[in-house]
């Protein structure tokens, strides 16, 4: 069986947050923008949001976001200096690290407002 | 797409200027991205409730100056950082050449749309939109 190496999981992982990210942007930047069209707009689609699904993929966002900003570091890191190749590995282990970390701080700060309901 | 490990080897493999010009705007940008946007969440999200941002809140937020460039300046490099990086995969998982095109045509004008639109908001709203 083919085993991809680490590689290749950071650069399949980079792709699909990026463009989650991006459709998340768009839908987001439409969200707020119907503050244009008058607080009634902008109120019916907050409230929706409200809905706890929602607020976890927000969570999920924040991990992707994490995820994406280190990894993208991982390869600026690769590409500029003459040392980051020869670590890509280990940094990656790293970019894991802090997003799992970053991700877990999230979730401890955000379920308790869900559960909540503030 | 570039799949360079250096700059060196970007710069010998572009196929064109705006192509090296586009791998090193994916670098700057994201590097100044991770702070604005990890900025942003860590703001809106994190230090408050996201449900927290009520009308007025948004109004009365986007109405400063600060923030106004702060967000504009987040959209447009996000913007630009997230439709080009949509162009690498595109290039790279549609094979078609007609659908890659209307893929493009689709992807790039909803975009330009919501960022006409992002901005536009960005500079209309004014706590004047309170009162009424």
């Amino acid at each position: 069986m083919y085993r991809a190496r680490e590689g290749q999981w950071a650069f399949a992982l980079h792709r699909i947050s990026g463009l989650l990210i991006l459709l998340y942007l768009l839908i987001h930047v439409v969200s707020i923008s119907l503050v244009l069209f008058g607080a009634n707009a902008f109120t019916v689609l907050h409230d929706i949001y409200g809905f706890w699904l929602f607020r976890v993929g927000l969570i999920a966002v924040t991990g992707g976001v994490l995820y994406h900003g280190f990894n993208g570091l991982r390869v600026a890191i690769m590409d500029f200096t003459g040392w980051g190749t020869a670590v890509q590995r280990q940094l990656w282990y790293g970019v894991l690290a802090i997003s799992l970390i970053g991700l877990l701080i999230t979730a401890w700060v955000v379920v308790p407002r869900i559960l909540a309901g503030h | 797409m570039i799949r360079a490990r250096r700059y060196q080897d970007a710069r010998a493999q572009a196929r064109s200027n705006p192509e090296l010009a586009w791998w090193v705007f994916m670098r700057v940008s994201g590097v100044v991205l991770i702070f604005l946007v990890l900025g942003h969440i860590y703001m809106t999200f994190l230090l408050t409730s996201e449900l927290q941002a009520s009308y007025s809140v948004v109004v009365n937020q986007l109405a400063q100056p600060v923030w106004k460039i702060y967000d504009w300046l987040m959209l447009t490099l996000a913007m630009l950082h997230g439709v080009n990086g949509a162009r690498y995969s595109i290039d790279d998982y549609v094979q078609k050449v007609s659908r890659r095109v209307w893929t493009k045509t689709l992807v790039y004008g909803l975009a330009a749309l919501i960022y006409v639109l992002g901005t536009m908001g960005l500079f209309i709203i004014s706590k004047a939109m309170l009162a009424g």
